[in-house]
């Protein structure tokens, strides 16, 4: 255990642990669009850079992106020192001219003063902000089905050759934990379409309800060992199955017993 | 010491009061989350079967997670999500065979039975001792 000081607050913390995370235990409130506890860090928002300092660095400071930074002993941290709201605040105009839309960087840039952007706003349809979320969660997934493609400018997140990608197996992973709902889909009849895949949901054999694409249930059924027949009912069925088994043998106590 | 959370169905009267201490008990800014725990018609006349998640040895929830958001509490035995991990994918939701793992629409996250950390809401508010939070004891194995 070391300690660093965040805010003027001394803190204990582990040797390594990335500082975002002491940050957000000691619940101070800085402003991230690409980090997902379920996946490395990747330093790509650059919102969460806060203002890191030692007594024996005579003055200096750096600025660093919390999410990629380890904490070492000594460490003075500064989660919203002018500078860093400064930074935060040109970083969040721009996020507001690459996707107007997004409730989430609205709401941001608005905590930050920022309530309309100084820059040229980007066309409609091109709004993606390569927080890389989606791809970092499909490769931990194992599917790997989406990736970044292109360079500068061109850069976006796609599928292989920008064809229905093989991998995918519709878990919609990506899309539900998009920071700005950028990524779309379809879902209705039974059916959902996502990358320009379509898929077949597993309805409920009782009741008709689906909750996820054959081919996810397939995949985990084979590569996690469970059986089929697992993913045939909903959740609901399921419970009311529970209910009646257990009720049989309820009533069965509560006859021997009266 | 080692608790076991017992239910029993035959003393159940469908008061819905277990739904009450689980939602406002695990409530999120204030707006009540939905209950992990709920009575179900049993079959036969005024028999209820309190369903809530049976905290499988061999779990499915846990099995079908790919981002390991669904770990054993070592302490409570109870298997817990970690929300700020959990994916969204519905994978525990369509696998578990006891249907225990539960989408809340209006949070938009999953959730499930967690034994409140090892002292159940439920438990202290059902008036009829359907559902218990007891000490068990544990017998030691014997030499051979
Ligand atoms: S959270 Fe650190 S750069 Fe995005």
């Amino acid at each position: 255990m070391i300690h660093i000081t965040i805010n003027g607050k001394v803190v204990e913390c582990k040797d390594g642990e990335m500082l975002l995370s002491v940050i957000r235990r000691e619940r101070i409130d800085v402003p991230t669009l690409c980090h997902h506890e379920a996946v490395e860090p990747s330093g790509a928002c650059r919102l969460c850079t806060v203002e890191v300092t030692k007594p024996e660095w005579d003055g200096w400071c750096d600025y660093v992106t919390s999410c990629l930074y380890p904490a070492k002993d000594g460490l003075i941290v500064n989660t919203h020192a002018p500078k860093v709201n400064e930074l935060r605040k040109s970083i969040l105009d721009m996020y507001l001219a690459r996707h107007p839309k997004s409730l989430k960087i609205k709401q941001l840039a608005a905590d930050y003063g920022v309530l309309a952007t100084s820059l040229e706003t980007v066309v409609d349809g091109n709004n993606c902000i390569l927080c890389t979320i989606c791809t970092r969660i499909c490769d931990h997934m194992g599917f790997s089905a989406i990736s970044t493609v292109g360079r500068g400018h061109g850069k976006e997140v796609a599928p292989p050759l920008d064809m229905a990608p093989a991998d995918c197996v519709g878990c919609l992973a990506c899309a539900k934990n998009c920071p700005t709902d950028y990524i779309e889909y379809e879902t209705g009849n039974g059916r959902l379409k996502i990358w320009n895949k379509e898929f077949e949901m597993v309805a409920c054999t009782v009741c008709g309800k689906t909750t996820v694409t054959k081919e996810f249930a397939e995949h985990l059924s084979q590569q996690r060992d469970i059986p089929f027949e697992y993913f045939e009912k909903c959740d609901e069925c399921h419970r009311k199955e529970l209910s009646a088994t257990m009720g049989k043998i309820a009533n069965w106590e509560r006859e021997v017993r009266s | 010491m080692n608790f076991r959370f017992i239910v029993k169905p035959e003393l159940c009267i469908g008061c819905r009061s277990c739904e009450l201490a689980c939602s406002f008990t695990h409530a999120i800014e204030n707006v009540r989350s939905l209950t992990r725990i709920s009575p179900i018609d049993g079959g036969f006349k005024d028999l209820w079967v309190p369903v809530t998640c049976l905290q499988c040895d061999d779990a499915a929830c846990i099995k079908s997670c790919l981002v390991d958001a669904l770990k054993r509490n070592p302490v409570t035995g109870a298997v817990e999500l970690n929300q700020e991990v959990c994916v969204n994918c519905m994978a525990c939701v369509a696998a578990c065979p006891f249907g225990c793992a539960i989408l809340d629409t209006q949070h938009d996250m999953v959730v499930k039975c967690d034994l409140c950390g090892g002292d159940p809401a439920c438990a202290h508010f059902c008036p009829t001792k359907a559902l218990e939070w007891k000490p068990i004891e544990v017998k030691k194995k014997q030499a051979v």
